[in-house]
């Protein structure tokens, strides 16, 4: 009797092992595939929370993707102001405002992944007793992703605050060009604003086409899709030369020769820095 | 008194310029040299460039170009803002930061240092800056965002005294005329009068004053016009100044700062016999009794032909010089002491091993340390174990137990911790813990040298890997803050 039910007890938990993998061989995959926006990207983490689904089941993607998944839903989600401020306000209250600047600058990144990266860790945030702490759960593959991103932003962020130069307009005004690879011109502009308050300048993003104007004694902004040539960026000051000149003079003489160490140079600033620096022209 | 008058410094010729000093308004008025006639005289008009190219040459051995320690922002009237961490803007082509406009004030000296290119005895030409050029060159370079600041030393013209107050007059200008709020390292001269450089103190960001040389010997032969105690006494006043300072701000919050971001110091390495164990402990000395920031150590470079000068056909000595960048950061960040890296017996640095893993070596009795449990301190003494990647351990294992490869993650480097950990209980591999064996390995994992030497690129070790990463404050930082201290 008691071999019985042993028996019996053995057939069941084969039975629950195989169910366990049928529901998982046929479960749905869901993708989100937002705008590539902070505010895109948080309505998405809005509609997967929406779609009441385990959340190992769904995804966001950026944009759309090459090749389609087989068994998967697709599901387009279009950017919502209301939903994202909500999703927003959330994570910062729960997972602390460390976590939301990480977060931020995490979406500020290049990477496409990372959407799905900010919807996990956000999950894994809620999950945890202390939300506050999950960025320091850094063995968690999707936190490490978005820490990894933001150092990425951060540090990029950093470099420009350093290599970026300004030339003088004719009229006074200060004008930059950079080319860089995450979206790191708001993240600039607060620290140069704090900077030079009284000058009106304006930095360029050539690769995304954005221009980032701060008028003298006022709030900055960004303007894209300016219908623009960028001849009238090109007419400088007359000192303009004079203080590049002076400049380029001041960073040869400053080396000691006995020193010398171009390898050393460039890894501290990379080559693609150099084209936008006036003390590496020529 | 009556209020001061002033006079602008006229370029050709000689003018009497009264020299006056006023803090802020009222909250802190300091009075110098009032009523003191001082001649200020101006070498010919010289074109600026040429003026630039000469002082920057004699600027360019002075080691310290940092723009970090002080945090202030723009109160929107003038221009310039500082942050911590510090921004470098560029880098030369000897690898070495630019984030100051370098020069000197004069390069007219009446000492005679033997190491010094602009000592008395050399044939170079001699030029001075005026005030307005330097307030010029900052302003402009700085709002085209070339630099972070000014750095201002001087040759001694005339009298240490009247140098200061050179100095002095042209950081005032900056910072009141000019409206400049960026970052402002100057020198205190040895030998000028303590109500110069504290009136100078109020005006920057950070002062130093150069060692020069580790012992009193050693600044007896080289530079005969160098007393110790000149050099110590700015030093101890500006400690005493910060330390007032700070009590100051604890009560009245919009105090004005004094030398806000601390002082620091240089010393020559390689021109005097000194060892290491004597360098260390004079910098640690440095750090504790005068409250330094930092302190600077540079290369020996021969750039004058003396017979009391070593000759260094290899080149400045810049392997010692970068293992005592090491071991300083070991004093500074992770809780070494001097005497625990070198010792009379062993006085020099191993020119194979920096030093944490030679520290490590000699005391593999307290290996392999268990990176789930050791205690913070203990952490930061693992070689490959660095401060971001302490924290970083002792952040992460209250959620999980921490794996090998979530160590990889963090950032520590394992092919030099491997030898010294254990995870769960485990070593990454089977390791005999035996010194011969762990050097052999070590010497094997190639070491990052910021300098070339056999045509592979390497990278300056960085404690701060990342930027614009600030901590979230720890528990003594909340203290200070409490206190007003920060």
């Amino acid at each position: 009797m008691a071999g019985g039910t042993k028996w019996l007890q053995r057939v069941q938990m084969v039975g629950v092992f195989f169910q366990a993998k049928r529901r998982r061989v046929y479960m749905e995959e869901y993708y989100l595939i937002c705008e590539d926006s902070p505010e895109g990207i948080f309505t998405g983490i809005f509609e997967a929370y929406a779609l009441r689904k385990s959340h190992d089941s769904i995804h966001i993607q950026i944009g759309e993707e090459d090749n389609l998944r087989l068994f998967a839903v697709y599901h387009h989600i279009a950017p919502d102001q209301e939903k994202s401020l909500r999703v927003a306000a959330t994570v910062e209250r729960r997972l602390g405002p460390e976590a939301y600047v990480e977060i931020c600058c995490a979406l500020a990144s290049q990477d496409g992944g990372k959407g799905e990266a900010v919807y996990k860790t956000v999950v894994c945030g809620f999950k945890m007793k202390d939300g506050r702490q999950v960025m320091g759960n850094l063995a968690d593959p999707y936190v490490h992703k978005v820490f990894e991103l933001a150092r990425n932003v951060k540090n990029e962020a950093h470099h420009w605050k350093e290599f970026l130069r300004f030339k003088e307009l004719e009229g006074g005004t200060l004008f930059a060009k950079i080319g860089p690879k995450n979206n790191v011109i708001t993240f600039l502009m607060p620290h140069f604003a704090d900077r030079l308050p009284l000058f009106n300048f304006m930095i360029y993003d050539e690769k995304r086409k954005i221009f980032a104007v701060h008028p003298a004694s006022g709030e900055w902004y960004l303007v894209s899709d300016m219908e623009t040539g960028m001849e009238k960026f090109e007419e400088y000051a007359a000192e303009e030369e004079k203080y590049q000149e002076l400049f380029q003079f001041f960073c040869k003489r400053i080396a000691i020769k006995e020193r010398k160490n171009l390898k050393l140079q460039r890894n501290m600033l990379p080559l693609w820095f150099q084209e936008y620096m006036v003390e590496f022209g020529e | 008194m009556s209020a001061p008058k002033r006079t602008n410094v006229c370029k050709k010729g000689l003018k009497k310029v009264l020299l006056y000093a006023i803090m802020d308004s009222n909250k802190c008025s300091l009075w110098c040299g009032v009523g003191e006639m001082v001649q200020f005289k101006v070498a010919e008009a010289q074109d600026i460039m040429e003026k630039l190219g000469i002082l920057t040459d004699a600027a360019k051995y002075d080691v310290a170009c940092t723009s970090s320690g002080v945090d202030r922002r723009g109160d929107g009237r003038g221009m310039g803002n500082t942050l911590a961490g510090g921004i470098c803007h560029s880098f030369s082509a000897d690898g070495r930061c630019i984030s100051l406009l370098k020069i000197l004030f004069t390069n007219e000296c009446i000492y005679d240092c033997k190491y010094c290119v602009n000592r008395r005895s050399n044939d170079v030409p001699r030029t001075s800056f005026t005030p307005d050029e330097v307030c010029t060159l900052t302003m402009e370079f700085y709002k085209r965002n070339y630099i972070e600041g000014l750095f201002l030393s001087s040759g001694i013209l005339h009298s240490p005294d009247y140098t200061m107050e050179l100095i002095c007059q042209t950081i005032y200008k900056l910072r009141k005329e000019c409206r400049f709020q960026g970052y402002i390292h100057v020198k205190a001269i040895p030998g000028a009068d303590p109500m110069l450089v504290q009136k100078a103190g109020f005006l920057a960001d950070r002062m130093s004053v150069n060692l020069e040389l580790p012992t009193a010997e050693g600044l007896r032969r080289l530079a005969p016009n160098k007393h110790r105690k000149n050099i110590l006494a700015p030093m101890r006043q500006i400690q005493n100044g910060i330390q007032v300072n700070k009590n100051e701000i604890m009560l009245y919050r919009n105090a004005p700062r004094f030398v806000a971001a601390g002082q620091s110091t240089q010393m020559i390495v390689g021109a005097t016999p000194e060892n290491d164990y004597q360098l260390m402990s004079v910098a640690e000395g440095l750090y504790e009794k005068f409250g330094l920031k930092r302190v600077f150590y540079s290369a020996f470079v021969n750039v004058n032909e003396d017979k009391e000068l070593p000759a260094l056909p290899g080149g400045p000595p810049l392997l010692r010089e970068h293992r005592l960048y090491q071991a300083d950061w070991l004093l500074r960040f992770y809780g070494f002491k001097a005497g625990e890296l070198l010792s009379e017996e062993r006085p020099n640095f191993n020119i194979l091993l920096d030093p944490k893993a030679d520290w490590a070596l000699r005391h593999l009795e307290l290996f392999p340390v268990e990176v789930n449990r050791a205690e913070y301190r203990m952490l930061l003494r693992i070689p490959g174990v660095g401060v971001k990647s302490a924290q970083r351990i002792v952040r992460a294992r209250r959620n999980s137990a921490l794996r090998f490869e979530d160590l990889k993650k963090i950032g520590v480097v394992l092919k030099r911790a491997l030898y010294f950990i254990t995870c769960g209980g485990q070593m990454m591999y089977r390791t005999k813990m035996e010194e011969d064996y762990i050097t052999r390995n070590l010497l094997n994992v190639k070491e990052k040298l910021p300098f070339d030497k056999d045509g592979v690129t390497y990278k300056q070790l960085s404690l701060f890997d990342d930027m614009g990463f600030p901590l979230p404050p720890g528990q003594e930082d909340v203290k200070k803050a409490v206190w007003g201290q920060m």
